[in-house]
């Protein structure tokens, strides 16, 4: 059992560092400080869920939602920023 | 002339002083009620969940309750937030009240937040991220991630720091934690049972407290990828007792790959999560033959992968709300041990989707013991039921 487990992780492993060397080689990727809200929301939002549209809450309750989002989702400030601002206008 | 001129003065100054008190009392008063709507700077939002379903086993078919739960969001500040989550299930005849999870986040800085209280555990991403069943694209959840077999952490008591930062092309994330921790079931209530480690202790059973963390990279600049590799350990034993030093190390991989594929008009998700308990080696009472000992190598294993299609792209507005999902899990309790064994099952699911957080879930499963006796079987009550199953289950995100 020990050896299974062992042949998974190292199988995980590998298909970590593949996607990672991936990564390395594909160059010229926009930066994400580049990026607007539209997108970021677009491309953040349906990672764990189908993304909210921006009609489904009003300015107040996108405020709490943002933090709410950031703290349970590791999102970085300066993503979720954008992201309320876009929710926030386009709704 | 002039006449005129003067009296169209007049009238416009009447019009001007008789109106312009009801003109602007109008204004006062639109003012007024937008303020009064406004909401202060300490503000609550009530979301949640609820589900039940249907669910037909081999051996019994039942309409199941499922849950109901409510989740309160206070936000005290731009830098505050309390989240806590209450759980009424209903469960063999009786209605349950539980306390998910109850804790208070601080923005420390840009990239740091605290977070202290009952919080659900980023050990991999199947109880922090994936479990609320409109988010979770199955009906159930993935052997060795239930209440009762359960191969890691889901929420505990403690402290957390935690955060996200961009890294040029892409992102990284981290979490820190301390918390009670679990404890050893040493076996003298429930011989059967010694050995395994209980994670839903709410007080702990000794003065060492568990510590672990996990570390998610996303390499793509679309944040499409997620990997991430989660931690833990901790002293499990009773601290009066013979299994004091034994400890338990916790270790687990996480994936998660969302991507629109223009291709085939829609999205593709998979994710996948492997995560591995390994405790001390000790000697507990042998249910079988209560005079004596026995021992076994104390290592639980349990990880699933699965893929979700929704033709999001499509023209047709019956198959945009579609998905098909597919999951494979599998769990190996400790070989040796009284609880010991293996499971693994398939599961499919076609999901209909009412809107963005309401799910209707027709789905086949099929669970499997390889190796297990069928006597061992047929008195299994704990767990997944063996065999062939259809659930149907409808959840709903407000
Ligand atoms: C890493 C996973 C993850 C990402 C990324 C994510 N969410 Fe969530 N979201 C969750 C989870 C988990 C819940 C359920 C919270 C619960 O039930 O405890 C949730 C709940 C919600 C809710 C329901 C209300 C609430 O606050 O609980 C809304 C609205 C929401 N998310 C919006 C968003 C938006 C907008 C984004 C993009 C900025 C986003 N989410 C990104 C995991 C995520």
């Amino acid at each position: 059992m020990y050896k299974r487990n062992l042949a998974i992780a190292v199988l995980m492993l590998a298909v970590v560092v593949g996607l990672t060397l991936l990564v390395a080689c594909s160059s010229n990727k926009p930066l994400i400080a580049e990026k607007s809200g539209a997108q970021l929301w677009g491309e953040n939002c349906v990672r764990c869920h189908n993304a909210p549209s921006p009609p489904a809450f009003n300015d107040y309750q996108w405020e709490t939602i943002a933090i709410h989002m950031r703290v349970r989702a590791s999102l970085t400030d300066e993503e979720v920023q954008k992201i309320v601002e876009f929710l926030k206008m386009a709704n | 002339m002039k006449r005129w001129g003067s009296t169209i003065v007049l009238v416009v100054l009447m019009g001007v002083l008789v109106g312009f008190p009801v003109y602007a009392q109008t204004g006062s008063t639109v003012e007024q009620e937008v303020k009064a709507l406004k909401p202060g700077l300490s503000r609550f939002l009530l979301r949640g969940y609820a589900h039940s379903g249907f669910e037909s086993y081999e051996k019994e078919n039942s309409f199941v309750g499922g849950s109901f739960n409510p989740i309160f969001l206070w936000q005290q500040s731009d830098r505050l937030l309390f989240e806590g989550e209450l759980e009424v299930a209903l469960e063999d005849g009786t209605t349950t009240l539980g306390l998910e999870y109850a804790n208070m986040s601080y923005i420390i800085n840009k990239r740091m937040i605290v977070r202290v209280g009952k919080f659900l555990i980023p050990f991999g991403i199947f109880a922090e991220r994936l479990h609320p069943r409109w988010i979770n694209r199955l009906p159930s959840n993935p052997l060795g991630f239930n209440h009762g077999e359960q191969v890691g952490p889901a929420a505990a008591l403690g402290a957390e720091i935690r955060g996200g930062a961009p890294l040029g092309t892409a992102k990284i994330n981290y979490s820190v934690y301390i918390i009670n921790g679990p404890s050893l079931n040493d076996g003298s209530e429930t011989p059967e049972a010694a050995g395994m480690l209980h994670f839903d202790n709410y007080e702990d059973n000794n003065t060492n407290k568990a510590v672990g963390g996990r570390f998610g990279f996303l390499p793509f600049s679309s944040s499409a990828l997620e990997l991430g590799v989660s931690a833990q350990y901790a002293k499990v034993g009773n601290e009066n007792s013979r299994y004091r030093d034994v400890a338990a190390r916790l270790f687990a991989l996480d994936l998660s790959l969302v991507k629109t594929v223009p291709a085939v008009r829609g999205i593709v998700d998979v994710k996948a999560q492997y995560s591995l308990t390994q405790v001390d080696d000790a000697s507990y009472i042998n249910p079988d033959k209560p005079e004596t000992m026995y021992t076994f190598k104390n290592e639980n294993a349990a990880y699933f992968i699965q893929g979700t299609f929704k033709p999001a792209f499509v023209a047709n507005t019956f198959f945009q709300k579609l998905e098909f999902a597919g999951r494979y899990s599998a769990m190996t309790l400790a070989e040796g041990a009284a609880w010991g064994g293996q499971k693994n099952q398939w599961a499919v699911s076609l999901n209909y989707w009412l809107d963005w957080r309401t799910v209707v879930k027709f789905s086949y499963q099929y669970t499997d013991a390889p190796g297990a006796e069928a006597e061992a079987v047929e008195h299994e009550e704990e767990g997944t039921p063996l065999g062939g199953a259809f659930l149907i289950h409808w959840s709903f995100g407000f």
